[in-house]
């Protein structure tokens, strides 16, 4: 095929989008080649098309949404609770669920009971004071609670099975010959005839250093 | 995602947030096609308005069989388009691009650096300025082709005119939005 320059001019978009046979896309090129005004032409609409597909979208006005939709569908069709959607996304679900169970805490620390709420308890001061004894219990019950894991513990302690002579003999002796300093020495006040209570030793020695409260 | 024929259909039988969606997914599209066609941020705004008016208006017309939803988005768009332009064409300034265009060119996108933002926001003004001296029925081509990426055969809906024309129209658009380039000192570098 010949091409002239009036030829060249009216299909070179087709050239450039590669839409010209393989015979027709050679002589077009070596059309191009030859002829400068042509190959011009091809380099500045070859150009402005990789320019405009380029071009990134301008970004839309803030509020052309909402006034379409206003437009369209008008005020009143909107309920009420439509916004209720908008905010039970991931980026507000984490924040609102935090913010619940912090009153949440904070309410059960206070003292109030949503059933009977009254108004003395939404004054900040007893609602203070109620916070700070919750505090001040929850920190004791702990401290008794570590107290008696210490005790369940030594009392177990004192309960296991103790090794045989033959396969500690040197230990027995030593621990015979040297009184443990963090309990008591207890005498021997049982009947000669009776055997010794060791758990109940325990539980007198334990009573004695204010471990445990003494039974009323 | 649901498609677009789907939300038509709730949209018909009354579903509020169906058309609030239809109306998110396309509005920058639609707003696009007419800035780029009017080069006038205010025009284009109420120019997208008017073509969801019309589209919700005319909502039970549609039918997916005539092709789909965004397609026939356009050509409710396109004919707004030339509507408004016979009607404004006497009142039109073609050459002037006024300060809210200038601030809509330099919006700056995601990602991009302040150099790139600048060059990107000149070009674009500059192909701006150039688009707005072509004719209506070249420039509605080349925005089609090149700016909003449809396939000719869409285009060929779109515009309601053959194929060979379509192909004709863009190469012309192309040939003198360079040409215009060219003529306003613009270089292809």
């Amino acid at each position: 095929m010949d091409w002239t320059c009036t030829l060249a001019e009216e299909r070179v978009s087709e050239f450039l989008e590669g839409q010209l046979a393989p015979s027709e896309a050679a002589a077009f090129s070596a059309h191009i080649d030859a002829c400068g005004k042509c190959g011009e032409l091809v380099a500045r609409v070859g150009h402005l098309m990789s320019q405009m597909h380029a071009l990134h979208p301008v970004e839309v006005p803030s509020g052309l949404e909402a006034r379409i939709v206003e437009a369209t569908l008008g005020r009143r069709s909107r309920r009420w609770f439509a916004w209720v959607p908008l905010l039970w996304q991931p980026r507000f679900a984490m924040g609102i669920a935090t913010v619940a169970l912090c009153c949440v805490v904070v309410v059960q620390a206070g003292g109030v009971t949503p059933g009977k709420l009254r108004r003395v308890d939404l004054n900040p001061v007893s609602m203070l004071r109620n916070v700070n004894r919750q505090a001040h219990l929850t920190y004791a019950r702990g401290v008794k609670f570590v107290n008696d894991l210490r005790v369940v513990y030594e009392i177990q302690s004192r309960l296991e099975p103790t090794p045989s002579a033959e396969e500690n003999p040197p230990r027995q002796k030593q621990q015979e010959s040297k009184p443990n300093p963090n309990y008591p020495q207890q005498k021997s006040e049982t009947h000669p005839g009776r055997p010794h209570n060791a758990g109940g030793a325990l539980f007198a020695s334990l009573l004695a250093s204010g471990s445990l409260e003494s039974p009323r | 995602m649901e498609l677009d024929a789907q939300l038509v259909q709730r949209c018909l039988r009354g579903d509020g947030p169906a058309w609030e969606e239809l109306v998110r997914r396309h509005t920058r599209r639609i707003f696009n096609i007419c800035y780029r066609f009017t080069s006038n941020p205010t025009e284009a705004e109420d120019l997208s308005q008017e073509v969801f008016l019309r589209i919700y208006r005319t909502l039970p017309s549609y039918r997916p069989s005539d092709g789909a939803f965004p397609t026939w988005l356009t050509t409710v768009t396109r004919n707004l388009l030339v509507d408004h332009y016979r009607r404004t064409r006497h009142d039109r300034l073609t050459d002037s691009i006024d300060e809210a265009t200038a601030q809509l060119e330099a919006r700056p996108a995601p990602a991009r650096t302040p150099d790139r933002l600048a060059q990107a926001a000149e070009l674009s003004m500059h192909l701006q300025r150039a688009l707005s001296r072509l004719s209506p029925e070249l420039r509605e081509a080349v925005i089609l082709r090149d700016l909003q990426s449809l396939e000719y055969a869409e285009i060929q809906v779109v515009l309601q005119v053959p194929e060979g024309t379509v192909k004709s129209r863009i190469n012309r658009g192309r040939i003198e939005l360079a040409r215009i380039l060219q003529e306003m000192g613009i270089r292809p570098d």
